[in-house]
């Protein structure tokens, strides 16, 4: 069994911040959504939390920003340029997650330090470091004092457009906090990927071949 | 206009003097919704053209027994202006007899005290509303004598009366209070803007939403021109089937309301008092609604009935009635995209996105974790004949 340093100390602290944070969120927002079926806190006292994680959380996406943009491990983010190469590789790691891995069939997927990502995870970690991260955000920043972004709202379309692309981001993330450990208990044991993000060393199987 | 006759005791012939005001100003009261808007520009009657014949010179006034000078000038354009202004000076100064009008002797103890003798004139029309002032907090402070608790006029004015927000009428005293909003309450300039003081402050009225129309370009709520009072008209053939505005028909409003408009006209919402008259039964401060929840949640009090409404040429809103739901409808993106409460008008689509992205992430583990478990024994043959590389 190989040991790849994958995931530098910035990144761990950068990526338990945010899964703790992003859990918090929920929970806070579940609350302050659903008063009328869900009574843990006071309104309040969710509202309070709320806005204290979020910000807690925007400063700590500018670490995993800061650190990556001023750091060689960039590459990993970096787009396949080829669509086609792209396409099959995506094809194939779907392929594994959907039929290759009940059978038993090797991850086609193999990590590096400036490759940790498969093709389904690169692409989906652009859209949601790039887009829908800084999306929820801002949202967020704007509905946390209507009064002083009273522009930016106006500008985007009214408090309702904001607050919709907000619970949107919302419901995203809660179907990604869900789905993410599960995926992530997919490595050569179930708490391989976890370990290796305590550790930031991933164990890498020797190719049987 | 005011004398101190008024004050004077009750007699059979003040008695008569002042059924009589009351049946003039239910006449006018019943004429009101006519004349109303027209008041600005009405000439005014003879007899109060020989009121103002006196009271119209600036600086009159009177000595009262405490030393106190009452004014006695009234600004006649103000009054004809009012919503009072249509019913004349006798309605209110019944019990004045021109004949024996300026009383040579008359005791008015001070301003304060006429002031407050003279809410029963507003009680010959407003009983409502005074029922209700003699439950409030002002009523209580007045009754211990405070100096400052406000009377009909100390909140409303004596003359030109106008149908002023309740927040301009409050902000008029407790302005200094405002900010002292922002030590609990979250976004405190946002809530003082779109809650009424009352919807708060009178614990015990009914609450209501108001989607009221609002020039977002000129920055101030859209008035209707006195004359045409298209706006109800237009809800009226918008609801289809006349049973309020759903949402479907709401969108229809806006579109008639803004076709030809040379600025986009939206509506913006606001927590008010379902009946103005339950504003004047302000509670103590304690008793002030506090808990967010009140408002925050799906199905709260104020959010189970909705109007649509434009400020009509007097001021006062031109109300129209609409369901609930189209605060939480998906339309609302488009019809109501400046008006947002969390949880008060959560969206049932997104609550069923919700629940099925719930399932979705709970399912998707659940079937492939099973899947895994139900090939297990297939992997491990594999693994044994050297074709796979994961028994687990």
């Amino acid at each position: 069994m190989q040991r790849i340093y994958v995931h530098p100390l910035p990144v761990r602290i950068w990526h338990w911040i945010n899964a703790f944070g992003f859990v918090a969120l929920i929970l806070t927002g579940v609350q302050l959504r659903y008063m009328d079926l869900i009574n843990v806190m006071s309104f309040k006292t969710a509202v309070n939390l709320h806005n204290w994680i979020g910000f807690v959380l925007i400063a700590n996406f500018f670490v995993w920003l800061l650190f990556y943009l001023f750091s060689d491990k960039i590459r990993v983010y970096h787009p396949e340029l080829s669509p086609m190469k792209h396409f099959r590789g995506s094809l194939r790691q779907l392929q594994y997650y959907g039929y290759g891995i009940f059978r038993g069939d090797p991850n086609p997927h193999h990590v590096t330090a400036y490759h940790k990502f498969n093709p389904l995870q690169s692409m989906m970690y652009q859209i949601i470091m790039l887009l829908i991260v800084p999306l929820q955000f801002f949202t967020g920043l704007l509905l946390w004092d209507l009064k002083h972004f009273a522009g930016a709202v106006e500008f985007f379309g009214g408090v309702r457009v904001v607050a919709t692309v907000h619970v949107l981001c919302f419901i995203f993330f809660v179907g990604f906090i869900l789905v993410h450990p599960y995926l992530a208990s997919l490595g050569h044991t179930p708490s391989a990927h976890f370990k290796a993000m305590i550790t930031g060393y991933e164990e890498i199987e020797k190719d049987p071949g | 206009m005011k004398s101190s006759q008024d004050e004077g005791a009750a007699t059979p012939a003040k008695a008569r003097r002042q059924l009589l005001a009351g049946a003039i100003a239910a006449l006018a009261l019943s004429m009101a919704p006519v004349t109303a808007a027209s008041a600005a520009t009405a000439p005014m009657s003879e007899a109060d053209t020989a009121c103002l014949g006196c009271h119209s010179i600036e600086g009159l006034e009177k000595t009262l027994d405490n030393g106190e000078k009452l004014p006695l000038h009234v600004a006649g354009e103000g009054f004809a202006a009012s919503v009072h202004g249509v019913f004349g000076c006798a309605s209110c100064h019944a019990a004045i007899d021109p004949a024996r009008h300026p009383a040579a002797a008359s005791s008015i103890a001070s301003i304060r005290q006429f002031s407050i003798e003279r809410a029963g004139a507003c009680q010959m029309c407003h009983s409502d509303a005074l029922d209700q002032y003699g439950g409030s907090l002002h009523s209580a402070r007045v009754r211990e004598g405070h100096p400052l608790a406000p009377v009909c006029t100390g909140c409303h004015g004596a003359h030109a009366v106008s149908p002023r927000t309740a927040y301009e009428t409050c902000v008029g005293c407790h302005a200094a209070d405002l900010d002292a909003h922002g030590d609990w309450l979250p976004n405190a300039a946002l809530h003082q803007e779109v809650v009424s003081c009352a919807a708060c402050h009178a614990p015990d009225a009914a609450r209501m939403i108001d989607l009221r129309l609002y020039d977002g370009a000129a920055s101030k709520w859209v008035v209707e021109e006195e004359g045409a009072p298209l706006f109800g008209q237009l809800a009226q053939a918008a609801d289809t089937n006349g049973d309020g505005l759903d949402a479907n028909e709401l969108r229809n409003l806006l579109q008639e309301v803004n076709r030809g408009a040379a600025r986009p006209r939206t509506l913006r919402g606001r927590v008010e008092l379902r009946t103005d008259v339950e504003a004047h039964r302000l509670a103590e401060k304690s008793r002030a609604i506090r808990a967010c929840d009140n408002c925050h949640q799906y199905g709260a009090e104020p959010f189970r009935n909705v109007t649509v409404s434009v400020t009509g040429p007097d001021g006062r809103p031109v109300r129209y009635p609409a369901h609930k739901d189209v605060l939480g409808s998906a339309l609302a993106v488009q019809s109501l995209p400046e008006f947002y409460a969390i949880g008060g008008t959560r969206s049932r689509i997104l609550d069923a996105l919700l629940v099925l992205v719930l399932l979705g992430g709970a399912g998707v583990p659940i079937g492939h974790m099973t899947l895994k478990w139900l090939f297990r024994k297939y992997r491990a043959r594999r693994a044994r004949s050297g074709g796979g590389n994961d028994a687990r």
